[in-house]
């Protein structure tokens, strides 16, 4: 009797355990899209300065797919995304991403073999994380922090805070002041400009 | 017989514990109903109930764009208050930050780049490491005013391990995985941070960069403790303090580089960088501190939502 007891326990806790496994811990999202974006960079068949296209293609998909760029364009705007009309949002939205694509492209394939360590992963509600992790360079420790968001069974990061310093917060700072005195229209202006820029 | 009663009790349990589960996961099939639901901030419990809300069946994409009903994204979960700081003299801290600017790209860069072609980074690393060890003094003292006795503890280990075989503090052995003795970086502004003291308003100084009154505590106070500042013929003391600045930035070349090119406005962005990065500095102290231990995990206890708790 006291063992079938034994088993009766040990079966139900490891159901019991085995319930919430229905999407994959946010830290292993990260940990993996990162390790692909590591493969793309260390590739040998793309080691070429002619390769740097595929490079940031492949780089693309990878992006496309962990990154909430409409969470992440939401935040940033907050009250002030009821100002843009839909069109206005999209193209905001495509403008958005392309600025941080320009402005990390270079870093990111610039990367040479800094160690990159995940070390703590922390559940704020049962659909918000943050991954702690940080880059070691020979002369520093840089700390880096994932928010994601779980949205259709699958763990997306909005927010990145690089050196304590939050990415949503500081572009919502920059957006509520433009916006303060200008349109929307006139910040998708400043936007394009900054895109086509360099 | 109470076998058959157990094999039941677990059934439910069961049944119980994966239905949100199961709920959950067969939610990507039907992917259009989460799509359609614009709150992307609100947990999953809401989305668990599917939307009452009549559904057009417009294509899912044009509905990702639009109104916002949930207006604040203050992420209240991560504790995020809104920090934004007084700026009454802003044209002339924009002028200052045009000034540093320009300081930066015609004066400090081209410096610090021929003195890194000539200088091999692991020399550049030790010049780091020994003015960074000369100014313990004024780290120790900070760590005992915030009553963090742990990291004042901390601090004095360092100097005397990096003194001692760490050549003079030219090297950080004391930093490595066998000790782990981490810099504790306490500095005066911070002091009174932890105290309570607020920022002021933001003041950008020519050379120094951003600041605010009570940080520029620092750039005073902390002179008194920091020993090249007691060099005698001036000369030679701001000699030494400009290649200590020039050896610090061929370390970190592209970092000032890569904010400004992510910024739509710099000014503004560095400037919610520095009160970020100063606030967080500020609480991960109080933090530690003996006295004000407390007063955070109140905070922290406030910040949570009752589900959480």
């Amino acid at each position: 009797m006291q063992k079938r007891a034994t088993v009766f326990f040990g079966l139900l806790i490891i159901f019991i355990l085995s319930v919430p496994v229905y999407a994959r811990a946010p830290m292993t999202v990260v940990e993996t899209t990162v390790n692909r974006v590591l493969d793309v960079l260390r590739d040998p068949s793309l080691k070429s300065p002619a390769a740097k296209e595929t490079k940031t293609e492949k780089l693309r998909v990878i992006y496309k797919d962990m990154f909430d760029e409409m969470e992440f364009s939401r935040r940033t705007l907050t009250r002030n995304w009821n100002k843009f009309t839909p069109a206005q949002r999209k193209e905001f939205v495509d403008l958005f991403e392309r600025v941080m694509e320009k402005t990390y492209i270079d870093k990111i394939l610039d990367y040479s073999s800094e160690k990159i360590v995940f070390y703590k992963e922390t559940m704020v509600s049962e659909n918000q994380a943050e991954i702690q992790s940080k880059i070691i360079t020979s002369s520093k420790e840089i700390p880096i922090f994932y928010r994601m968001i779980l949205k259709d069974g699958k763990w997306k990061v909005y927010d990145v805070v690089v050196e304590n310093v939050s990415l949503v917060q500081n572009y919502r700072t920059q957006f509520n002041e433009i916006l303060a005195g200008n349109t929307p229209e006139q910040l998708l202006e400043i936007l394009r400009k900054k895109v086509k820029a360099h | 017989m109470k076998v058959y009663i157990s094999w039941i009790v677990l059934f439910l349990i069961l049944s119980a514990g994966s239905a949100p589960g199961l709920c959950l996961a067969a939610r990507p099939m039907g992917a259009p109903v989460d799509a359609l639901s614009p709150q992307p901030a609100l947990p999953a419990r809401t989305s668990d109930i599917p939307a009452p809300s009549p559904k057009k069946p417009d294509s899912a994409i044009q509905d990702e764009y639009n109104d916002d009903r949930n207006l604040d994204y203050d992420d209240e979960l991560f504790k995020e208050e809104r920090i934004t700081i007084a700026d009454p003299i802003e044209p002339f801290n924009r002028a200052m930050h045009q000034f540093n600017d320009k300081l930066y790209f015609w004066a400090l860069k081209p410096v610090a780049q021929g003195y890194k072609v000539v200088v091999p980074e692991p020399a550049r690393i030790s010049v780091k490491n020994f003015f960074s060890n000369l100014a313990f003094p004024g780290r120790f003292l900070n760590c005992v005013l915030q009553t963090d006795f742990a990291g004042a503890a901390t601090e004095l280990g360092r100097f005397t391990i990096n003194t001692v075989w760490g050549i003079g503090g030219l090297m950080d052995p004391a930093a490595g995985k066998a000790l782990d003795l981490q810099k504790q970086d306490a500095d005066l502004g911070q002091t009174l941070g932890v105290y309570g003291v607020g920022h002021g308003f933001y003041i950008v100084w020519p050379v120094y960069g951003p600041s605010s009154p009570r940080d520029s505590v620092t750039i005073v106070g902390d002179q008194f403790l920091y020993p090249p500042s007691y060099i005698y013929p001036w000369y030679i003391n701001r000699g030494v303090w400009a290649y200590e600045k020039i050896n610090h930035a061929s370390l970190r070349i592209g970092d000032y580089e890569a904010l400004i090119g992510a910024a739509i406005d710099p000014y503004v962005s560095i400037r919610d960088a520095y009160i970020q990065y100063r606030m967080k500095e500020v609480k991960a102290r109080q933090a530690r501190s003996v006295l004000f231990k407390n007063t955070g995990e109140d905070q922290t206890a406030k910040g949570l939502s009752p589900s959480e708790k």
